[in-house]
């Protein structure tokens, strides 16, 4: 039972990660992006292979795998953010697509539709993490830290401007703001932090493939956002506890047919969205419940 | 429509205007618009306009709904490219420049509609404005952020807003947010101002203030250009006046000439 709750919290951290990382640029700079999961694959696979051909130190695997989610964001951000904001969620709808194909594809960097596996255990300046844990402490760590990050940019000059574009591009432009570099930076630095994520989820489960980065996955850590709050800092860890325990809480339901479990979430996680919308459109967290940010 | 015509004339010769006195004619353009012209498909939005805005002055851009005055500050602010045509401040051109370069030479605006960044609170909203730097952080450290935070301080004490300084732009009353639109663009140290009906709807108290702080503002050398309906501000703060229509340029000149033409007026209150 206790590992099951560790795993069970473990995967929380992760997906708090993703989900603070991707509220970063939905809450704050008003860009949705239908392609989290690919930062989040891309951060787990060139962990993996840094781990698997050069080293599994965790100071080496996660800054590359950083490094690789914040270039590939750039080749998304560059063009895309040029346009109106309607066209980055095309853009990223497009790439989440592309990335999936070339994750089951690839076969020397993703190991195909079979996937990586063998990935060693990261280790701590020459000391290896591997039972869950002290796992579930280096995410947790690392959650902290990115929720500090993130937490600091939203309140410095750079978080302000993102605001303000959210709040009126136009009007942003007419105050001398530069809304394509600031918007690109905001992307990279969400990509970039969502390959931690990525890279922890690969060295805990020793074993990554395209199965964990498809749309499904960028649309579920939406959700979390979206349903927790956002633009706040509790709603998407909220919005990632509720949606990571959902499914374990419906196996509870004896009443439910537990073979169409997976259905069932489908339909809650639909209801709720809707529902919100309705009655709380800023979330669950939200500090204004009429629909403020 | 004739009597509010003749109440608007009446007032023009005591009008105080923005407080400048002398010939507007021998005031040095500060920006220069030449045979400029938009198309929207078949619709001739503005028709080879020429127009100089001069240093120091308010000048007011009237004339009947779909005239073209917000398209022409639309261009001028490089929101749209025109068709045709040239805008020069201070002698180099604007056109093709990005909106946020336009705005970084001296350019500022406000919109009719107001656009304030609605989920931000009063201070920042005009905090960002002081900020137009994309990177991380401002340069100049904690010495320029206290300088900007006093500023900050200042301005919200002559537009009104000092007990509204952490109240979102969402929860201010209307009068309010139209200063809050005015504070912003006080912040940016622009040196021309182009005001879309910044006045309307604003009760008797705060239209006072308005022009006071106008008149303020104009007197420490800043130049405006306003958009504006309302024949009282027209007549009131305007040192010159031009009169749009159909996308033309019918006339440029003082207030008293421009308001006292009765051919103009009957296109303004659409009688002709």
């Amino acid at each position: 039972m206790t590992a099951y709750i560790l795993n069970l919290l473990v995967l929380i951290s992760v997906y708090a990660i993703l989900s603070t990382t991707l509220n970063f640029i939905i809450g704050y700079a008003g860009i949705f992006s239908l392609a989290h999961a690919v930062f989040f694959g891309i951060g787990g696979y060139t962990a993996a292979l840094v781990a698997m051909n050069v080293t599994p130190e965790f100071f080496v695997a996660i800054p590359i795998a950083m490094a690789a989610a914040a270039v590939t964001s750039l080749l998304l951000a560059l063009p895309a953010l040029r346009v109106r904001g309607e066209y980055f969620v095309a853009a990223s709808l497009g790439l989440q697509v592309l990335a999936v194909t070339l994750f089951s594809e690839w076969k020397s960097f993703t190991g195909g539709l079979g996937g990586v596996i063998g990935i060693p255990a990261v280790e701590l300046f020459g000391f290896p993490v591997y039972k869950p844990w002290q796992f579930l402490l280096m995410s947790l760590i690392c959650l902290v830290i990115i929720i500090a990050i993130t937490r600091t940019l939203v309140h410095t000059s750079f978080g302000r401007s993102l605001k303000a574009i959210r709040d009126s591009e136009s009007a942003a432009l007419a105050s001398g703001k530069n809304i394509t570099v600031i918007k690109t930076l905001s992307v990279v630095m969400s990509s970039a932090l969502a390959a931690v994520a990525g890279a922890l989820y690969a060295f805990y489960m020793s074993f990554i493939n395209v199965e964990s980065f498809m749309l499904d996955t960028s649309v579920l850590v939406m959700a979390m956002v979206i349903i927790g709050g956002t633009a706040t800092i509790l709603g998407p860890l909220l919005g990632a506890a509720l949606l990571m325990l959902m499914p374990s809480a419906l196996t509870y339901l004896t009443f439910l047919p537990q073979t169409e479990i997976g259905s069932i979430q489908q339909i809650v996680y639909g209801l709720a969205m809707v529902l919100l919308m309705i009655f709380r459109p800023g979330g669950i967290v939200s500090s204004h419940p009429g629909g403020g940010k | 429509m004739n009597e509010q015509l003749n109440t608007a004339q009446e007032t023009v010769k005591p009008a105080p205007g923005s407080g400048f006195t002398g010939s507007t004619d021998d005031q040095d353009v500060l920006l220069e618009i030449s045979n400029l012209s938009k198309n929207f498909g078949g619709l001739q939005a503005i028709n080879d306009v020429s127009l100089n805005l001069r240093a120091g002055i308010v000048t007011t851009l009237v004339g009947p709904n779909g005239a073209g005055k917000t398209t022409l500050f639309n261009m001028i602010t490089g929101h749209i490219q025109p068709s045709e045509g040239d805008v020069r401040w201070q002698g180099e051109s604007v056109i093709g420049k990005a909106p946020w370069k336009t705005a970084r030479v001296g350019i500022a605006r406000t919109f009719q509609d107001l656009r304030l960044f609605t989920h931000m609170t009063v201070e920042e909203n005009i905090l960002t404005v002081m900020e137009p730097g994309s990177w991380l952080w401002q340069p100049g450290g904690k010495f320029r952020k206290n300088r900007r935070y006093e500023k900050v301080s200042r301005i919200l004490e002559r537009t009104g807003l000092a007990d509204k300084r952490h109240t979102r732009a969402l929860d201010l009353a209307y009068a309010e947010r139209k200063f809050l639109s005015l504070a912003r663009i006080m912040a940016t140290d622009s040196r021309l101002w182009l005001l879309d009906e910044p006045a309307s709807g604003l009760d008797p108290n705060s239209y006072n203030l308005f022009l006071q702080l106008l008149r303020e503002e104009v007197r420490e050398g800043i130049t405006v250009c306003i958009i504006e309906h309302n024949l009282d501000i027209v007549v009131n703060i305007s040192d010159r006046i031009a009169f749009l229509d159909q996308g033309k340029l019918l006339a440029d000149g003082e207030p008293t000439t421009i308001l006292n033409d009765p051919a103009l007026a009957a296109i303004y209150f659409g009688e002709r």
